[in-house]
């Protein structure tokens, strides 16, 4: 199994970003080999995109999964899944049918070499509150996810607030099991500080400063590099990406910052991600000495 | 595989035991991740104006015909990005020769979607979402066809 050991953080990048290409113009080797060009070492998929007859992969490959990491020195760092347990229309999962599904994504992705998991809950407001036995679901799989060695981190996203309640509920869930398999993924949509003249921003939201993150440092494995524009001389216009890692570097952060592109524009014709990820990489290089 | 949700290969008339049952062809999900067949909404075919009903439209996923009855209930069978669904329409004597107008919807649920874009108006199969998101893609495709 490929491993990155530098400490820090490190660079890599979440397959999503390929959405608009994957399984027309881009294979997933193709994937990899992108990443590598780019010098980036961490991988994050999607469970339910990448994963080749999902949630049942065969050996050959799982096997052809453990060879592109190898070939590409790519190190799986993030499972995207998700707890669906809305996928029956007329009725909510159980908890015990949501933890089973659950567990089934913990072992899998522990046999693909993942460490850390982007568990998505499912909502049950329009404020995207998850649901309220969110808390018997994971403590249901933490056993599991303990054996494995993997964390599962619900993602912080953009309009939810750093300083929130839900954030403060899942570090308190995090201190109250004293479980290191328990943690939050912070989106660097949160820190946006800037919006194009004609752009729809939520009411709710409000962008929180670099510094926002200190406290949370602990319980985050690692972090969805979200970048919305990049210019010519390789810099993010909207998100301050220096403050931000500098402070994250300042403390000591050890983790994947893994680039996430989901700007509505790469669904257009010819549009290919690989440019903005690229600039972006070559941002991050120079912020971090890489 | 084609960029279209409605793809060309795979539109032909099925022929069962000698006999012209129906036609079928191939969709794609048009989504950034594959789904779970009870997050399905299958809608309605429109050939060349005619609509059929999806008691009349099998879903074929992983080489298994599923009725949407049989899909409601599925949440084991996955669907992938990477593989398209055949769907089966019953038409005694098919399609003749020539060019096609086809029309079809279906939309499927996202368990992180704010309720109010989860219910049955929002996803309602045969209508467009009131809000366009381009890695949802549309719920209604149409395409001109040609069958041999």
């Amino acid at each position: 199994m490929y491993r990155y050991d530098k400490k820090g953080p490190k660079r890599g990048v979440a397959l999503y970003s390929y959405s608009a290409e994957f399984g027309l113009t881009k294979t997933l080797e193709d994937c990899f080999e992108d990443v590598h060009d780019m010098g980036a070492h961490g991988i994050e998929i999607l469970a339910n995109t990448h994963i080749e007859n999902y949630p049942y992969p065969t050996d050959e490959w799982v096997e052809n999964w453990h060879h592109l990491c190898e070939k590409y020195e790519v190190e799986p760092v993030e499972y995207g899944n998700w707890i669906d347990s809305h996928v029956l229309g007329y009725r909510d999962l159980t908890t015990e049918e949501s933890i089973e599904m659950l567990c089934r994504d913990i072992r899998l992705a522990a046999r693909l070499g993942f460490t850390c998991m982007r568990t998505k809950m499912p909502v049950i407001n329009e404020k995207l509150e998850p649901v309220l036995n969110w808390r018997e679901i994971i403590k249901g799989a933490l056993p599991v996810a303990e054996k494995f060695g993997i964390k599962m981190m619900p993602e912080i996203h953009t309009p939810t607030n750093l300083k929130s309640d839900m954030v403060k509920q899942f570090v308190d869930f995090a201190k109250e099991t004293g479980t290191e398999c328990f943690g939050i993924n912070v989106d660097f949509s949160v820190f946006r500080t800037k919006f194009s003249e004609h752009e729809w921003v939520d009411p709710l939201y409000k962008a929180n400063d670099p510094e926002d993150i200190i406290p949370l440092l602990p319980y985050i494995y690692c972090c969805h590099a979200k970048f919305i524009n990049m210019n010519d001389d390789f810099e993010e216009t909207t998100i301050p990406y220096p403050e931000v890692l500098k402070v994250m570097m300042d403390h000591g952060w050890n983790g994947y910052l893994l680039s996430e592109y989901e700007g509505a524009d790469k669904y257009q014709d010819g549009y290919e991600v690989t440019q903005m990820l690229r600039k972006q990489h070559i941002m991050m290089k120079r912020i971090l000495g890489d | 595989m084609e960029k279209q949700v409605i793809q060309t290969v795979g539109f032909r008339n099925i022929v069962e035991n000698g006999e012209v049952t129906g036609f079928q062809f191939k969709v794609r999900l048009p989504y950034y991740r594959g789904v779970f067949l009870s997050q399905l909404r299958p809608g309605t075919v429109i050939i060349d104006g005619e609509s059929i009903s999806k008691e009349n439209v099998l879903w074929n996923v992983k080489g298994e015909d599923f009725t949407a009855e049989e899909m409601k209930h599925d949440f084991k069978t996955h669907w992938s990005v990477q593989v398209p669904a055949v769907i089966k329409v019953k038409k005694p004597g098919g399609l003749s020769q020539g060019y096609h107008d086809l029309t079809y919807g279906f939309s499927f649920t996202s368990s992180y979607m704010p309720p109010i874009m989860q219910n049955d108006e929002a996803l309602d199969p045969d209508k467009e979402s009131m809000i366009f998101m381009p890695e949802f893609g549309h719920h209604v495709n149409s395409r001109r066809m040609i069958i041999v």
